[in-house]
This record gives C-alpha cells, structure tokens and sequence, in this order.
C-alpha cells in the first residue's frame, strides 16, 4: 500500500501536468492519470520487468490521451502535430527570478505559440526533466526529431524582444 | 555565426544533453559573441525554476484514483483489498527503487548532470585523420567527420558515435561487440573492415563492408536486421529508415524486408584494387556515378571549399573519377571536360553554372 501510494505521489504530478496539456480538462486529465495508475495495478507482477518505468508510464498516459481526443473530435484521426496548441505549463516564479515577470509572460506566449509537438516535446523535456531519447520513447519519434524541435523551441524563445533588450540596455549605460 | 548552429548547442547544453564537444564549441561560439552571454545566462535562470502556479491533481485525487481502482477489480470495499495492496508491495518496491534512482540526478534545481568522460575525434574540412581506439582498432575518418567514444572504452560493447564518413578496421573480440551507431543505422561489427559514411548533410547513409561479417540496424527498427557479405554496399536514406537503392545491381536478401532493405555491391575501378567507396583512405578522391550535387558536397569536404550549383538540372547529372594529388582547378577541369557545365573558382567559392 505504501509502495503504491509512493510511487503515484512520485509519478502522478508529472503524469498529470503531460496529460493535462494534451487534454487540457482538469477532470480528464485527473481520470486518465487514474487510469494509468489502474494499468499499473493491473500489471503490477510483470513491473519488474518494465526497463524504464517512468517512460513507460508516460507513454500509457499518451496513448490514453491520445484515445480521449480521438474519441471527441468526431472520428477525425488524431495524431500529436494535429492537436490545438493551448495551455503549456510554464515554470518560473517571476519573484524568485531576476528576470522580469514581463519576460517570463513574453517566454510563456512564445511557448503557447509553438506548434503542438515542439511544445509538448519541449515541456517534457524541461518541465519533467526526461532525456530526448525518453522523449522520443515516450512520442514514438526519433530522437533526432526531439533534438531538432527543441533547438527551434530554444531559439524562438531566445528571440524573445525582452531577451534582446537585456543585452542593448546594457549598451546604452555605456 | 550560424544562428542554428548555436541554438542547437544551447538547447543541448540546456538539457543536459551536450557533450563536452558541444560544451566546448558553445564557449568558443560565445568567445566570438560575447554580446550572446547575457541573453545565454538569463535563459538558463529561466530554466531552472520552477514554477508553483503549474497545474496541479486536485486535493484527494490519490483517493477518489483508489475507488476508480476498486470499482474497476469489483471488490468488496474493505478487507480482501487491502490484503491485495499489500502483495503489491514487495513488487512495487523494487521499482520504487528504479524510479527513484532515475528522477533523484534530474529533480528540480539540481545541476545537469555532467556526461560520462567520453573522447571525441573530429576533422575538419579538408583534412583527414587516423586513430588508434584504445581496443587497438584503427580508424581513419575522413574530413569533416567526428567520432565519439567511452574514454575507457569497457563494458559489454564497444560503441562508437559517428558523424561522417569513417573507415574501420577493428580488432576481433567475440566478447565485445563493435557497435558505431549513426543517425540513421546502428551497424555491429565482430572483427572486420568497413566504411561507414553519414553525413548530416547527404541524403542517404552508407555502409559497405569489406572484409568479415557485419549486422546493420535501422534506427527505430530493431527488427530489421540485415547481414552484409563482403563488398555488399548498404545505402540507407536518412531520416527515413528506407533504404532507396546500392550502386549496381539491388538484392533483396529477405523477402519480408525488400522495401526497407536493398542491397548492392561495391564498384571496383579499372586499375585499383580497392573499392571506389575506400579509395578516399589511399588519399583519392572518387567519384561512382555521383550526382554533381554529391561530388560537389564531396569537394566542398576535400578542399575545404564552398561549392554553389546555380541551376537545380545540374545537380542530378552523373560523374565518375579517381583523382590523385590533383589540385582543385584539375579536378574541376576534368569534371567540365566530361559533363556540361561552366565553372569559375574564386576564392573558397566554386560556382557551377550551366
């Protein structure tokens, strides 16, 4: 019981915010993080076998995630690239940060303006802290891809306007 | 600078996922821009905090998660259950241990962790390189290339990262497998000679064996294995996992994988012993009836040059030669007389144009 408790306290956060931007229902999200806690349940002698847990449990909460969308967007065939770029979970506490809240909102935005796999490839890798060849497990993609996707995500919020002024305020105390 | 270069490297540095190459070429890339540093610092404050305001499971989630779980086994709701969660336990535990070990390097705020010691080889255009891995296996990596492998060189397999074109001749060890894995194919080696060529900038990538037995993988398709025979070229198209074509005649070895999997054979040139593929490590430029559009990425690397097609008909056009201590005005003078095109050399730029 214990174990079972630690290890949803362990995984369940994460789970549900990867779940969360795919499905972007609080109620949903919470139900598919269950179900994939309810597989784990189901397949609890054969986890010893599993290599990477953690990946492997992302990739349940994917594909169920994935089930969900297809399930109400009218039969249409859902694949990552199609789902509709929304809410990104975003991570800084501008108070606990140098940089200005301004900047943390303009970061933010460009996020929520990346196309819908760069941005999941990118919350995923910074948000839950995953390696690209986890990243890539867990999306069914190369990680190449995962490489590629998230040096355009790097350079698009490094063009942030704020991002730039830092350097040319600087330049003009000069 | 190129802007995608060194956005590259800083999301890799981000993430935890540069080498010490990559670490090492970010700094020199800062060293020409230092007006990048401060943009650079205050990125990785961003990245590494984290945020309260991220959405979180609703308070009692773990318990309403457990009623799902009960109703969906169909059990009583006290006793029988609580037995069952406790054979849980013991096996949950042993993974318990796996997850943490795996999330504690990486929770939040802590360093990125730093990569095993690992040794990189590179050339850069228009040179060559030979070496010697601490197996005693030889390779010689042709320009514009890169190898990375475990400093010591231990464990299980001996694996080897390659970018570009390289040409093995590795020492038997059943024991140990030699494994260079590439972009697009893993290629497992047991005591033989080969050349392997992946170029991120080519189409297709390729492996031909010379001597012994080698197992090539496709990145992705681990089920598709392939054995090569001796002067057997595999060509794979990057990025795909198709191989398009070989040079000369294609076999297909096994019916099931034909479309993934097509085979050729190596091309001898009149006079030379060695195959055209390999000439490259007796310091001979060949070309196998190449597109110009390759022969032209092939002499940007030997020469260290820039070449330029201005007309896209060109690039499909085919050239074969071998070229011996020949200059670049020779080899493009040699190329002109046998295709049709017109050229002018200025500077480190070669314009082909019609």
């Amino acid at each position: 019981m214990k174990a079972y408790k630690r290890l949803y306290e362990l995984l369940s956060e994460g789970l549900y915010r990867f779940t969360y931007s795919m499905v972007r229902s609080a109620e949903v999200a919470e139900e598919i993080v269950s179900d994939v806690f309810i597989k784990v349940w189901q397949i609890r002698s054969k986890l010893s076998e599993i290599d990477n847990l953690r990946v492997y449990l992302y990739t349940i909460a994917r594909n169920f995630s994935l089930n969900y969308l297809a399930r109400n967007a009218d039969s249409r065939v859902i694949g990552l690239d199609s789902l509709s770029s929304g809410f990104l979970v975003e991570g800084n506490s501008p108070a606990e940060i140098v940089i200005s809240a301004d900047l943390v909102n303009q970061m933010r935005r460009i996020i929520q303006q990346l196309p819908p796999q760069c941005r999941l490839i990118f919350q995923l890798v910074r948000e839950e802290g995953l390696k690209y060849k986890e990243v890539a497990a867990i999306l069914d993609i190369s990680p190449f891809t995962v490489r590629n996707q998230m040096a355009i995500a790097i350079q698009k919020i490094g063009a942030a306007p704020l991002l730039k002024d830092i350097f040319s305020s600087l330049g003009t105390y000069d | 600078m190129r802007e995608e270069q060194f956005w590259l490297l800083v999301s890799l540095k981000l993430s935890g996922e540069a080498t010490a190459e990559d670490l090492a070429a970010l700094d020199r890339l800062l060293e020409q821009h230092p007006e990048m540093g401060a943009r650079l610092e205050t990125l990785h404050d961003w990245w590494g905090h984290r945020s309260p305001s991220t959405p979180r499971l609703k308070k009692g989630a773990f318990q309403r998660h457990l009623r799902r779980l009960n109703e969906s086994e169909h059990l009583p709701s006290r006793g029988p259950w609580r037995r069952r969660l406790y054979l849980l336990t013991a096996g949950v535990a042993a993974c318990i241990t796996a997850v943490l070990l795996f999330i504690h390097p990486r929770a939040p705020g802590t360093k990125i962790p730093q990569p095993v010691a690992q040794s990189t080889v590179s050339t850069k255009k228009g040179s060559k390189s030979k070496i010697q891995l601490p197996d005693g296996s030889q390779v010689w990596l042709n320009a514009d290339s890169r190898i990375t492998y475990n400093e010591s060189f231990r464990g299980a397999a001996r694996e080897v990262q390659l970018c570009g074109e390289a040409y093995f001749d590795v020492v038997k060890d059943r024991n140990h497998p030699f494994i260079i894995h590439t972009s697009t194919i893993d290629v497992l080696v047991l005591g033989t000679v080969l050349n392997v060529r992946s170029y991120s900038n080519e189409t297709n990538t390729e492996a031909v064996l010379i001597h012994g037995s080698v197992q090539v993988t496709l990145r992705g398709h681990p089920e598709k294995k392939i054995i090569l025979q001796p002067n057997d070229k595999l060509v794979v198209q990057n990025g795909k996992g198709v191989v398009v074509s070989g040079a000369g005649k294609a076999v297909s070895r096994e019916a099931d994988t034909s479309r993934v999997m097509r085979l050729g054979k190596v091309h001898f040139q009149e006079r030379d012993s060695v195959a055209t593929e390999v000439l490259w490590v007796k310091n001979k430029l060949a070309f196998d009836q190449e597109s110009l559009e390759n022969v032209a990425l092939k002499i940007e690397r030997w020469f260290n040059v820039k070449v330029v097609i201005t007309n896209a008909s060109l690039q499909h056009t085919e050239y074969s030669g071998v070229f011996e201590d020949e200059s670049l005005p020779q080899v493009m003078e040699a190329l002109r007389l046998t295709g049709n095109f017109h050229y002018t050399i200025h500077r480190r730029e070669v314009t082909i144009r019609p």
